[in-house]
This record gives C-alpha cells, structure tokens and sequence, in this order.
C-alpha cells in the first residue's frame, strides 16, 4: 500500500479483538473487512470457503460463540470479543471427527468444496439438537438446506450426519 | 433411508480396479486443507474486472485517469494496453472432415475480444482489468473508470437473430448463424403404415454448470516464463490459448491446476481472464490473482442448453417407431468455442437408444447478446434426450399405452447390438453402439422404481398428487483425440502418476492410482498422483464429456504396464538372472531358480537409476503414454422418477429416483455411483429450478445464487443406482464414462412423472418445468376428486 492509501477513509483501520479457534487475535482491520477475509486473508485460514459472498451457500459457515454464522455476511469487527470457530478450529472436535470419517465412508463429498461449511453446520446440529426431538432424516435435510452442495446430492452428506448422530461412542456404521 | 450401498473392499493380491478403496483426497477436504486458487493468494495483488454494463452497444470510449488515480491501484488496463497476438480465442473443437461432410457441418470463426475496445456484446463480458493492491481498493476503483457506451439492439431471441433481415451481431460476419447441421437417412415411410404422429415444440432453457467455487486465476512470473495457477478442466488447451493469444512459446507457460470445486464443463473453456492475468503479470512484475465472485460468475461464465426442438414422430400401430424428424435452435449467447461440439452432440444424440429407421434432423446455433456458453454436463445429450423422451410419451399416449411400454417396443437389445448408425461419429469414424442390452436397463430401473410406488407414496402424501415417469438415454463416452498419462519410479520406491485430465471432484488421485498399481502390480500406497501440471505431461487435453476415466485411465495403465515391463527387465539384470525368473510383487521384484530366491525393492530399483547407481546409464523409470481410441464407447441408461404435484400450489417434489445404467468397468463404483447421484441432483435443477433469465433489454436477472437456484437437501431424494457392467473392447480398461449418465434424462423424467401425477390433463414442454398450469391441473384433479 502506497502512502496516500493510508489516509484514504476507505482504508481506516479499527482495531479489533477477537478469539479464533481458541486463540486471541489482536489487530487493526478496515471496517468493511468481512470476517470471511479476515478468516481468510489476514489470519490464512483457509478452510473457509466463499461459494457466493451474498449469504445463500453455506460454504463460509463458521461458528461464533457456538452458533452458526455466515462469516460472508458478517463485518470482521462484528466479532470483538467474540470466540470465532472455523473448521480448523474443529481439528480436535470429536463430533466433527466422526461426521468426517462418516463422510468419507458415504463419499459425502467429490470436489470438497462445500464441505467445510457442511461440517460447521453439522457439528452444531449434532451438538444443539435437543434430546427430545428426533434426529431423523428429514430434520437432517432441514437443518442442513442452507448449505449448497454441487457435486454430491446430497445422499452421502445426509447419510454422514445421521449415521455420526446415531452412534457417539465409536462412529461405526450404522444401518439406517 | 435405504441402506448404504455394500462395500466392495479390497482384498491382498486382487486387483483395485474394481474396488472401493477410500478416496486419498478426503482427509485433507475435510480438514480444510484443500488448496483452491483462492488459498494460493497471498502475497499477489489483485485483478479485478469492471464488465459490461450492456447486452450490446458500442464503446464510445473508456478513460481510466480517474481510477488511476485511486488508492491502491497500480494499473488499469484495457484491450489497447495489452500486448497481445491476437486478441481473440480459438475454437476448441473442429469436428473430423468425414463427419462435416456426412453431415453438412458448418461454423464461422468467432473472433470475441479479449477486453473489447470498440464493441461489446453481452453483459457481463469484461472489458476493462484494473490491478491494485487489494480487491476492496480494486473494486472501490472500477467505479473511477469512465466508459461511455452506445446502445445498440439486443438480440435475444434465436429465431429473430437467424432471420434473413437481421444485422450480424459480430461485424467481421455476414449473419449470426453459429453454426449447422443436417443429418437425414432411411427410407421414406409408406403413409399407411403410421397409426398416430405427433408434433412438438420443447424448450430446454438456459441453465449451466455453476459449481460452488467460481472461477480464478493466479500468474507468477519467473524470469522468462510465467506460470498460471488456473481453476480448469483443461490445462493443456488453457495454455494454447494463452499462447495463441499473445504468441509466447509453449515453453513459456505453465499451467497448474489446484484443487478445483467443481466443473461441470464451464470450467472446460479457455476464458479472457486466463490471457489478461498473465499478461499483466508478465506487464507488472507482480504476482496477480484474480478471484471470481459468484456476480461475476453467473454473469461471465459459461452457460449452457437453451434450445428449441421442433419434433415430428411418426409411430406404427404396435408403437415401433418409423419416423422421427427435429429441427433445432441453440442459443449460443455471444459466443462458444465448443459450438461444434454441442451442435454435433444434439444431432447425434436425437438418434437416442432405438431403432429408428429413419430419420431427419437439422439444426442451427445463432449469436444472441446473452452469456457465452459451453458444454455444461450432457452438453446437447439432455436437449436431445428431453426432444425424443417427450414425443415416445406423447404418441404413447395417443395410442393408449404406457410410456414403459413404447420404450420397451423400439429400444435395442442384446440381439441388435452391437448396433450401426448409417452415420460417423464426430471423429469421422462410423457409430456402432458397442452396448449389450439396452432393454435390461429399463428392466432393471423398474425393478428399482416400478409404478405401483405411486400408491405407497401417494398414501404418505396426500397433499400430492403423485404421477411416475421414465426416460432412457444413450451417452457417447471417452472422446479423443488423446489422452496423456505419466509413470515414473520416484527416487524413494514410489510412484508419481500425472495426466492431462484435470480432477474437479472425480477423485484422479484414487481413480488413477488404482488403474496404475493395478498396472505396476504394486501396493496402492506407493502410488501418489500429482495433480495436472502442464511441466509434468507436455501434452494434454482435459477433463470434460465423460472421456477421463477412459482416455487418461488407458493412457496411465499402458504407461504403469510399460514401466512394469522395463523395470523387470533392469531386476534381472541387477539380479543377474533371466528376464522370465523375475515375478513382480507388491513391494518389487522376486526372483528363484530352484535352488536360490533373490529380491530386489522399487526402492532398490530406484537407488540402482539413481547417479552413482548400477544403472545409472538406463536413465530414470519414467513412461508417458498417450492413449488414441479408435473412436468412442457408448454408454446407455434408464431413468425413473415419482413425482409428487403439490394441489394447492404446483410445486414439484421429486419424492423418488433411480438409474439403472449399462456402463463399463468401474474403476472405483463408490466413486461412479457419486458420479450418477451427483448427476442426477445437476439434473433435478435443470428441470425445476435452475434458469438464467434476461430482462427485454439483455440484462441478466438471475444474478445471485437467491435467484439462479440450486437444488439444495431438501430438492433431491435419495437416488438408487443399479449399474449393469458390459466391459468394452475400446479400451485397455474396458471403461465407458460415467460423468453425465445421471444428469442426460433427468428433465424428460421428471416431465413424464410430473404429467402422470396430473393425469395428462397438461403436456410438459420446457424446463425449468412452470408450476402454473401444473397448479391449475392439480386443482381441477382436486375438484373432480379423482
Ligand atoms: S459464501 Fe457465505 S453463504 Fe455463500
Ligand atoms: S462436494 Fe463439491 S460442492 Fe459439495
């Protein structure tokens, strides 16, 4: 960036302080600075994807204080103080780990790219679902209807879901 | 939920291919470890393009000072500042003299600009590149340039562009016809034999391939060359295009591709934006990437279908049919460089999985002001497929029988097969269906989905009314003119696979692994395939039309047997025994003579080649092997679908779905299966959702993902596959294709079904299907209380 760039009031910073994946992240970002390039950009954290940039295909899905968010539709500084989790952060997570063995089993995903945002999306229906209300396949498809994928149908993700629903001691097969 | 489709796992000494083993690409997608073009950005500045604003019009000028200017930009580039050859992209496809002549084909050259300077002729084509320091500064200046445009008439319309009076929409042409066809055989048909024809006019609109990553473009320059990181189908014919178009060697460019998410064929085009990156990187001295967005995407990348048949089937009183006629119109927008390809492709297809002793198509492509196209998934096979489906319904029903049943009368089975066509193929070589029983498939998908489903599902939904329908496809799979494949022993005992067909999600690092350990008669887990890189094959032509599984895979197994096959002949020289002693093992080479056993490691092998090794004068284990089919492998299918019509509203639901298709060997059936389901939700689209819709002027409305809808979870059901092995002798593996079996017949399926679920009282004839009428017919089927 030249020197008049950094008195131009588009590229005011704000600074910023956030958690990601766990860790504190301190620093100045433009205020239009989406979280998605932020994620992305400055922190390189790359598993977030971009599949629209207008809030409709899920593949920017990250959590924020637990809950899933479209970090395409979300300002960087919306998040201070806020614990931001992306799907790197979910490295460790044992629902993500069995919804990803089950989706490589059910060839749940082809091209990968709709698929970290299936996992965010997944790992917190999972976590969230209330006991009393069943996890079926239908719940599956509606919880999961904002996430695009264009490569799979979907079958394979469906199945992934409900069989790491169904079984959290070992994430083995389950039939049905 | 039906169960999980059983396993075909790999058992010590059986071959891969054939098996399931688990895709290598998986763990790193799922840990957010893909490298797509987007992630390899750090450190390039940006390009960003400002398009046009206008369907059609003259540019009366561009002034960039203002946006010069602005922070952050370093540069801001129109068509007078690029040095370039030749500022337009060439036709990637010239169909074979014997098939022009058989068939009348005919095609201008299209000469659409790289960054137009005096003319542009649909919006979204890009004009003006503008480098600067980020895309929020870049995107901030492209309002500072100064264009100021003269409106010329939009022609959107086909027919009106084809009409005699209309004014050639690109000046160096004389009309705006695209492109021609004519195909006629057999016998004219005695009048009293034809007991009902039936005429029609089916419309297959505008959608496309629109995969969730769009497209990018990275370039580094590095001394004399430039290498271009690109999110392609085809490297090989991305860098000719590069070359073309600014007259660098071939040796000045390299083309990679990363990971890429999705295809789907828009991604198997050369694109303007793959010549002006490099350009400016070469221009600037900086590292450039340009990163689509999803706007610019639905605006400036190719689409695809937007066809108009006008059909004439003439059946005899048993059904059979006699006479089958087709004229029809594509809509090319302002350009396609696979013309040929989708105009050869719909003429062919109409043919379809029949006898049908004669025949009659012409067809015609035209310019209009719309999006450029390509070959989106099927490209002209669904068009051809939902033309031909839709009239065998039409005079099935006019005759009072089912549409099982008059598919069940005309298609070919194992005592026509294989089956000529008085007719060559797009390579000039005659077209003989190498299939088996074509008749089976549409057994077996009833199996799958018989009718009497309707009942079970009807009883589940009685908000719907609920119809069934089939359709049958036939597919021309694993085009030439070639296919690369590399082999080579690397320097630690394993192997490397490389191959001119980029992976876009068909899972090349499994698939190609699998052919080549069968080939070298090793363990998988030696075998790495890098991803297509035009430094590691020379040559190369891509992915797209369902031919990577069948050229790239024949060219990789020829190139693993001959590395096989010289690597034993080195064993037993190392071994100092006889050539035929030496067997291969998994790990490498054993050797007995009775009295002795010897045996020698790929590792062994590879320090032996390396310098300072016993054989360092053989040189390096390397082959490439490029694989030529004598012409194509033909798969067919039958589709078969219950629909549900909504009463109140019209909607459809497609409740359940199931392929059965005649298909090769299977390389990984895990990963054809996907293939087909994944076909089938692209195709569910088409025929329901998906439309790029222009407003009267030529302004695209369907201009984010909440207007051009995908099918999401709740779109499509579960899909059963039954696939019907007929291994083929065209090829070394025996494969056919598989990439578009599940998208070809999904509109005119759905159609079908949906006209069975309204009891006939409303003829589908365009995708996407309207909900209206289909509201109106529901409502009196409510009324009647049927
Ligand atoms: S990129 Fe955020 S929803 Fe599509
Ligand atoms: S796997 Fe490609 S978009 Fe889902």
């Amino acid at each position: 960036m030249t020197v008049e760039d950094a008195f131009s009031p588009l590229a005011q910073r704000v600074p910023l302080a956030t958690t990601v994946n766990g860790r504190p992240v301190t620093l100045a970002v433009p205020a239009r600075l989406t979280l998605a390039d932020l994620l992305r950009d400055e922190l390189h954290l790359t598993g977030t994807h971009l599949g629209c940039e207008h809030g409709v295909c899920g593949a920017c899905t990250v959590l924020v204080d637990g809950r899933s968010v479209r970090s395409c539709l979300l300002f960087a500084v919306q998040v201070e103080g806020r614990s931001v989790v992306t799907v790197e952060g979910l490295q460790d997570h044992p629902t993500t780990g069995r919804i990803k063995c089950a989706m490589a089993r059910h060839h749940g995903l082809q091209c990968g790219f709709c698929t970290p945002g299936m996992l965010v999306t997944a790992t917190e229906l999972i976590d969230r679902h209330p006991p009393e209300k069943p996890l079926d396949e239908a719940c599956v498809r509606e919880t999961m209807s904002g996430n695009i994928c264009r490569c799979t149908g979907y079958q394979g993700i469906v199945r992934a879901v409900l069989e790491a629903a169904a079984d959290p001691a070992t994430g083995t097969t389950h039939e049905g | 939920m039906s169960a999980p489709p059983p396993r075909v796992t790999h058992g010590p000494g059986e071959p891969y291919v054939g098996t399931s083993v688990p895709r290598v690409e998986d763990q790193r997608l799922l840990d957010g470890r893909g490298r797509f073009l987007a992630d390899l950005a750090a450190g390039a500045l940006s390009v960003v393009f400002l398009r046009s604003t206008e369907a059609h019009a003259v540019i009366e000028s561009i002034d960039t000072t203002r946006a010069t200017d602005m922070p952050g930009v370093v540069g801001v580039y129109t068509g007078n500042d690029l040095p370039l050859a030749r500022d337009y992209i060439g036709s990637l496809h010239t169909p074979d003299p014997g098939f022009v002549a058989a068939t009348g084909f005919r095609m201008p050259e299209q000469r659409l600009a790289i960054l137009p300077v005096d003319r542009v002729h649909y919006v979204g084509q890009p004009v003006v590149a503008l480098v600067a320091s980020d895309r929020y500064l870049g995107e901030d200046a492209l309002e500072a340039v100064d264009i100021t445009y003269r409106p010329l008439p939009a022609v959107l319309d086909p027919s009106a562009s084809l009409a005699p009076d209309a004014a050639p929409i690109h000046p160096h042409l004389p009309d705006n016809e695209a492109g021609r066809i004519e195909v006629e055989f057999g016998d004219d048909v005695a009048a009293d034999a034809v007991a009902v024809t039936v005429e029609g006019t089916y419309r297959i609109g505008r959608h496309g391939a629109v995969p969730l990553e769009g497209r990018g473009v990275l370039a580094r320059v590095d001394g004399q060359r430039v290498s271009v990181w690109t999110s392609t189908q085809i490297p090989h014919l991305v860098r000719q295009g590069i070359c073309e178009a600014t007259g660098w060697s071939v040796d000045a460019v390299r083309v990679v591709v990363p990971d890429v998410g999705g295809g789907f064929g828009t991604k198997a085009n050369v694109y303007a934006e793959e010549v002006v990156v490099p350009v400016l990187a070469r221009l600037t001295g900086h590292d450039l990437v340009w990163v689509e967005d999803r706007q610019e995407h639905l605006v400036g990348s190719a689409q695809g279908r937007d066809q108009v048949h006008r059909t004439r089937l003439s059946v005899d009183r048993e059904g059979r049919v006699l006479r089958w006629e087709d004229d029809f119109l594509l809509d090319i927008g302002a350009g396609g460089l696979w013309v040929a390809g989708v105009v050869a492709n719909t003429a062919i297809h109409l043919l379809g999985p029949y006898r049908i002793p004669r025949v009659r198509l012409r067809g015609r492509a035209a310019f209009t002001n719309k999006t450029i196209t390509a070959q989106y998934r099927g490209a002209g096979r669904p068009e051809a497929c939902f033309a031909l489906e839709r009239s065998l319904d039409d005079a099935a029903g006019r005759l009072g029988i089912t549409p099982v049943e008059i598919r069940r009368r005309n298609l070919l089975t194992a005592a026509d097969l294989p089956y000529a066509q008085p007719l060559p193929y797009r390579d000039g070589v005659p077209i003989v269906y190498d299939g088996g029983d074509y008749l089976r498939c549409l057994d077996s998908v009833l199996e799958l989905l018989p009718a009497e489903t309707v009942e079970r599902l009807a009883a589940e939904h009685p908000d719907l009314t609920i119809g069934h329908g089939v359709g049958c496809y036939i597919e021309a799979t694993g085009r030439g003119s070639f296919e690369s494949g590399r082999v080579r022993l690397t320097s630690t005992g394993g192997f490397e696979v490389a191959s001119g067909a980029a992976s876009a999600g068909q899972a090349h690092e499994t698939v190609f692994a699998q052919v080549a350990a069968d080939g070298l008669g090793c363990s998988l887990e030696l075998v790495t395939v890098r991803r297509s890189d035009t430094d590691l094959v020379r040559h190369g032509v891509g992915t797209f039309a369902s031919r990577s599984a069948v050229l790239a895979g024949s060219a990789i197994r020829r190139a693993a047997e001959q590395l096989l096959d010289q690597a034993t002949g080195r064993a037993a020289q190392l071994l100092g025994v006889s050539p035929d002693l030496v067997k291969s093992t998994a790990s490498g080479f054993a050797a007995a003579d009775g009295s002795s056993e010897w045996e020698i490691s790929w590792a062994d092998l590879a320090t032996a080649c390396a310098p300072g090794g016993a054989q360092e004068q053989l040189g390096p284990l390397d082959v490439v092997e490029y694989f030529h089919p004598e012409t194509v492998t033909w798969t067919m299918g039958a589709h078969a679908a219950v629909v549900g019509v909504h009463r109140g509203t019209g909607a459809v639901s497609v409740l359940s779905y199931a392929v059965a298709h005649e298909g090769g060997v299977e390389i990984n059936p895990q990963v054809v299966e996907g293939q087909v389901i994944g076909g089938v939700a692209q195709g569910i689209g088409g025929a329901l959702l998906e439309q790029f819709r222009y407003s009267p002027t030529g302004q695209p409305t369907s201009t984010t993902l909440a207007e051009y809808l995908l099918p999401g979870t709740c779109d499509v059901p579960d899909v059963q596959v039954r696939h019907l092995g007929v291994a083929t002798p065209c090829n070394p593996l025996g494969v056919r294709g598989a990439g578009e079996s599940g998208t070809i017949a999904v509109s005119a399926t759905v159609a079908g079904a949906v006209e069975d679920a309204l009891h006939g009282l409303v003829r589908v004839s365009e995708t996407p299907i309207r909900t209206g009428p289909l509201r109106a017919a529901a409502e009196q089927i409510r009324r009647e209380g049927q």
